[in-house]
């Protein structure tokens, strides 16, 4: 079995020197990816790269995920080509569909999914590979776009999935998929369709990084790991439908009360109505050997890459000590 | 003031601890808008090259801290049995 890829998973709802410290502290600490996510509320994810980019060393970083609608793909495709100047070879493209709610809320119409990802990606790999993209597609045309400038190398593209027809394609035309998960049962799941993906395209599953994104939190102190995963569990919970609350057998009548109480901005119901069932279907914490123990789990399934998504623990710069000092050392 | 001469204050064993510390209360605090650019970016720069808990990256540290978390950094001096640095930073050197 290949040692396990660590990623790493940055929200830049803070300052882009907050998040440029804990890039080069998880480089330090062993992390292989660094990952920002792309949301209009926060700071701008390229800005953030371009930070991460200047001040780390040898980590690879890209997008946690970036969607084909907020911006037209032939930007994205410049922003991803020009921050692998910055540091080539270590940038990726992450792109995923985009929520549905965060699209609405600017207007955007999330129609046609699979097209918008596969088209875009497409656009991607021909304007970095110094290509004129000139198609019609189902969602997205073109009429001879072309950069005026060379990419270095080939930028490899992770596929952000979570249903099973996102998955299949993820693991046809990615050179990583990122499987947005916690539980084994999840990512066992999201792994075969993956695999029919890549089969399909007649590769090998050693082509494609298969990477846990996960929800995770870590803390000697079992509670203190649980209490900061909570909050992050108590959305995640609240923004899935029925059928997977039931699959990992949570009481729907108590995520309606959990969703109820977060819609009205009554946080400490919502928080107080988060059980240890979710917590285990949505999150990875624990102390450190609870969280290599489940981590391994996943390695089993056949993951290359596991990422420590949000919260990742109490206090961010102590749990990037601790995975680095603890659990990385043990897939390494 | 004068912060590589301040950091002359504190004992060699010491210089890591503080290090860890400083960089906590600034990672952490919510008077982001204090940080100056400037200094934001001198201190991922010592960060990077490894240098952040050597003098000249405790210094950059220690203003950064003062900067944004006064309080917290002075009452960390004195936990950390560091009577001369608190007194020369009250002082103004």
């Amino acid at each position: 079995m290949a040692p396990l890829k660590f990623g790493i998973e940055f929200v830049p709802k803070e300052p882009y020197w907050k998040l440029a410290a804990y890039a080069i502290q998880a480089e330090n600490s062993g992390f292989d990816n660094l990952w920002i996510t792309d949301h209009y509320g926060n700071r701008n994810v390229y800005v953030t790269l371009a930070a991460a980019a200047i001040y780390t060393n040898k980590i690879t970083f890209g997008t946690g995920v970036t969607n084909p609608w907020m911006v037209n793909p032939v930007i994205t495709a410049q922003a991803i080509a020009t921050l692998n100047e910055l540091a080539p070879g270590r940038v990726v493209l992450g792109m995923g569909a985009g929520d549905k709610t965060t699209l609405e809320a600017v207007g955007i119409d999330m129609g046609k999914p699979l097209a918008a990802v596969r088209e875009a990606i497409d656009m991607f790999r021909k304007l970095t590979a110094g290509e004129k993209v000139a198609f019609q597609g189902e969602v997205f045309k073109a009429a001879g776009a072309k950069f005026n400038f060379k990419t270095a190398n080939r930028i490899l593209v992770y596929v952000g999935a979570q249903g099973p027809k996102m998955l299949e394609m993820a693991g046809k035309i990615g050179d990583g998929v990122l499987i947005n998960a916690s539980h084994p049962s999840d990512i066992q799941f999201a792994v075969q369709m993956a695999n029919e993906g890549i089969k399909q395209a007649g590769k090998s599953p050693a082509d494609v990084d298969i990477t846990a994104y996960t929800s995770f939190s870590v803390n000697q102190d079992p509670a203190k790991a649980v209490k900061a995963a909570t909050p992050v569990v108590a959305f995640i919970v609240a923004g899935s439908p029925a059928p997977v609350l039931e699959k990992h057998k949570i009481d729907v009548a108590k995520a309606d009360e959990l969703r109820g109480a977060l819609k009205v901005g009554d946080f400490p119901k919502a928080l107080a109505a988060v059980t240890p069932e979710m917590l285990e279907a949505f999150s990875i914490c624990g102390t450190p050997d609870t969280c290599i123990e489940k981590i391994a789990a996943l390695q089993k399934i056949g993951i290359s890459q596991f990422v420590v998504g949000s919260p990742i623990g109490t206090n961010v710069k102590n749990s990037i000590d601790l995975i680095g000092s603890k659990i990385i050392p043990h897939f390494k | 003031m004068d912060y590589p001469k301040l950091v002359e204050l504190v004992p060699a064993e010491k210089l890591g601890p503080l290090s860890d510390q400083l960089l906590n209360f600034i990672l952490t605090t919510k008077n982001e808008g204090k940080m100056p650019t400037k200094l934001a970016n001198a201190m991922l720069s010592k960060m990077q090259q490894g240098s952040i808990k050597s003098t000249i990256g405790v210094a950059v540290l220690l203003e950064a801290a003062l900067t944004v978390e006064p309080e917290k950094t002075m009452a960390a001096f004195g936990e950390m049995q560091l009577a001369q640095l608190a007194e020369a930073v009250k002082g103004g050197m």
